[in-house]
């Protein structure tokens, strides 16, 4: 039996390449090399097509959810409840012609963006969505999705400065600021976790909670600062200072449009699904559930999706109620309040790791 | 650090804090999700038209400070024309009146089977000054509150008579200043030095109210030329004109005018 997502597909490329070898005798040679790299490239289809799937239906929802804050509805016209809205909004930024400024760096104009989404779309391979569901399992997958997770000021960095405009530079500026400025709470929140669980592996993080709760209840502390970080870290209202379209008039992207535009405006989104994704994995128990609700087909793949929109709904919450904040606000937010409120946080972590979580004792007897 | 914190005191009028900046607009925010859930407050306008028929509004309750409400308009609001078809005069008035050139005067048949010239509109044109209703003097094109005038193309902005005849039959409320009837004392005089006797007047004048009546003819003296004409002479019904001025127009010799009887 199938324990994985890949050894699925390798069953089912196996199978298919064997009934199919008689009939085709150049295959059958090589039939376990070519079974290996066909199911390589389907799990990557699977996993890269389904988030991009998951990415527009998660703008779906925003634009409806923000409608109804907004006493107003969204998207309605084009499919069932304007479902069908983002694909035709995608399909007309991909007619457009692309171009770039004249005075622009043509190389960092274009390889900044692409870079920007590469990355971004590469960490969701290390996301387990459900057991055994996951592109590739590395036992630092927790390390690695987040070293690819801080490569974005970069690239965005770069695209900014390449396109040769006040506003993009301003808007990379506070970019760079801002990442680097939430990056520190943000894996200092992440390191009371791998206190309690002892690994970095994403799998194991997920059994540990399965096994002894959520982590949303001892680390709550860790939780709204995690939360908070991972807001300004993907760049959403309150702290969207990046494209604040007030002041700048689209921040890093001012001068990035068609199919090139369509790319980063959907990056973002990628990166808004990750960070649920990351808030669900390491607090909110990842797919784990009670036995009760969740012994039916597929249960962890649906429970994971329900947390994820769940978390995406209240960023939208956020979205709907609070405005914009100053520079100076975000960076004392940042330095002046998480960063202390992170630190207090590990040492409750280690408190706990000392009193012998999850099975909690006084160290030599009460 | 003391000049910085007697700033701030000045300056904080707003709410503070985390409750007052982040916990209150969240709450207000999801008050309004619930509220807005099922049903939100925007009208889903060409599919879903409005939530009930436009009320009249009295413009005195306007004045006063009431607000207009969702589906209420005021009672002078000027929108697509209602044209009585059977009472129409064909007088042309309102196509005289028109600032724009949009209505044309196009036969049409009424109801009662009579065939007659009725207005036609061109909403591509018009500007909704309501003048055609001003001057309307049988008070038969009027104005509604229906403003729904969408159309594919001009051509088929272009209202006939039978389509404003069938705003008329929608039985919408009525303008009640576009009803009024306008109040014209003048009557039609007559030079008679000028007159011709063409019967054009009696011909063109929509309700029948000039008849043209015999005058003697002079005998002319020895040597003297007299003119050349029908000895005849236009009489106005006073009662019955209803002020179109359309024999004023269509005179040949200008010898019809406005004024007052002597």
């Amino acid at each position: 039996m199938a324990q994985t997502l890949y050894q699925f597909v390798n069953m089912i490329v196996v199978y298919l390449l064997n009934w199919w070898g008689p009939y085709w005798p150049t295959l059958s040679p090589y039939g376990a090399f070519w079974a290996v790299w066909i199911s390589y490239v389907i799990v990557g289809l699977i996993v890269v097509l389904g988030s991009l799937f998951n990415v527009i239906v998660l703008i779906w929802w925003e634009r409806k959810l923000i409608g109804r804050f907004m006493d107003r509805r969204g998207a309605m016209h084009v499919g069932f409840a304007g479902i069908f809205q983002n694909f035709a909004d995608g399909f007309k930024l991909f007619r457009k012609q692309p171009f770039s400024p004249k005075d622009a760096d043509q190389v960092g104009y274009y390889f900044a963006p692409a870079a920007y989404m590469v990355v971004s779309l590469l960490i969701l391979g290390f996301l387990p969505i459900s057991f055994g569901f996951f592109g590739g399992s590395v036992p630092l997958s927790l390390l690695l999705a987040l070293a690819l997770f801080s490569f974005a000021p970069l690239f965005i960095f770069i695209a900014a400065w390449s396109s040769n405009n006040k506003y993009s530079l301003i808007g990379g500026m506070r970019t760079a600021a801002q990442l680097v400025a939430y990056e520190i709470p943000l894996l200092l929140a992440i390191v009371a976790v791998v206190a309690l669980t002892g690994t970095f592996d994403l799998s194991a993080i997920v059994q540990d909670q399965a096994n002894y709760g959520w982590f949303a209840v001892p680390l709550i502390l860790g939780l709204i600062v995690f939360f908070v970080a991972m807001l300004a870290e993907v760049e959403r209202i309150p702290f969207d200072l990046p494209e604040a379209e007030a002041e700048l008039v689209e921040g890093w992207n001012t001068e990035i449009g068609g199919m090139l535009f369509a790319f980063t405006m959907f990056t973002d989104y990628v990166r808004a699904l990750v960070g649920c994704y990351l808030i669900v994995l390491l607090f909110l128990g990842g797919w784990s559930m009670p036995a009760a609700i969740a012994s039916f087909p597929l249960a962890g793949i649906i429970w994971f999706q329900v947390k994820t929109y769940f978390v995406f709904s209240i960023f939208i919450w956020v979205r709907a109620a609070l405005p914009r904040v100053r520079t100076d606000q975000l960076l004392q937010v940042g330095w002046k309040r998480l960063l202390p409120l992170s630190m207090v946080n590990i040492v409750w972590a280690v408190a706990l790791v000392v009193l012998g979580w999850p099975h909690l004792h006084w160290p030599g007897g009460w | 650090m003391a000049v910085s914190t007697e700033k701030k005191s000045k300056e904080s009028t707003g709410p503070t804090g985390f409750a007052g900046l982040v916990l209150y607009p969240m709450f207000t925010a999801g008050r309004q999700l619930l509220r807005s859930l099922w049903r939100p407050s925007t009208i889903i306008y060409p599919s879903e038209e409005r939530l009930e028929a436009p009320k009249m509004r009295a413009k005195v309750r306007v004045a006063s400070g009431a607000p207009i409400g969702v589906g209420e308009i005021w009672d002078n609001y000027r929108g697509v024309h209602a044209l009585n078809i059977r009472t129409c005069i064909s007088c042309n008035l309102c196509m005289f009146s028109c600032p724009d050139m949009c209505i044309e005067m196009v036969s049409t048949k009424s109801p009662d089977g009579k065939t007659k010239k009725c207005p036609q509109i061109d909403y591509g044109k018009c500007s909704f000054c309501g003048f055609c209703s001003d001057a309307c003097p049988e008070s038969c094109l009027t104005m509604t509150p229906d403003y729904t005038i969408t159309a594919s193309s001009r051509k088929n902005m272009i209202y006939s008579p039978e389509q404003l005849g069938e705003v008329y039959k929608a039985k919408l409320p009525m303008n009640p200043t576009r009803m009024a009837v306008p109040k014209n004392e003048d009557n039609i005089l007559l030079d008679q030095d000028l007159c011709i006797g063409c019967n054009a007047c009696a011909r063109d004048c929509p309700t029948k109210c000039i008849t043209m009546i015999d005058i003697p003819k002079p005998t002319p003296k020895p040597g003297e030329k007299i003119a050349k004409r029908i000895w005849k002479e236009p009489s106005v019904n006073d009662a019955e004109c209803v002020r179109c001025g359309t024999c004023i127009s269509v005179c040949p010799k200008d010898c019809l005018y406005w004024g007052k009887h002597k």
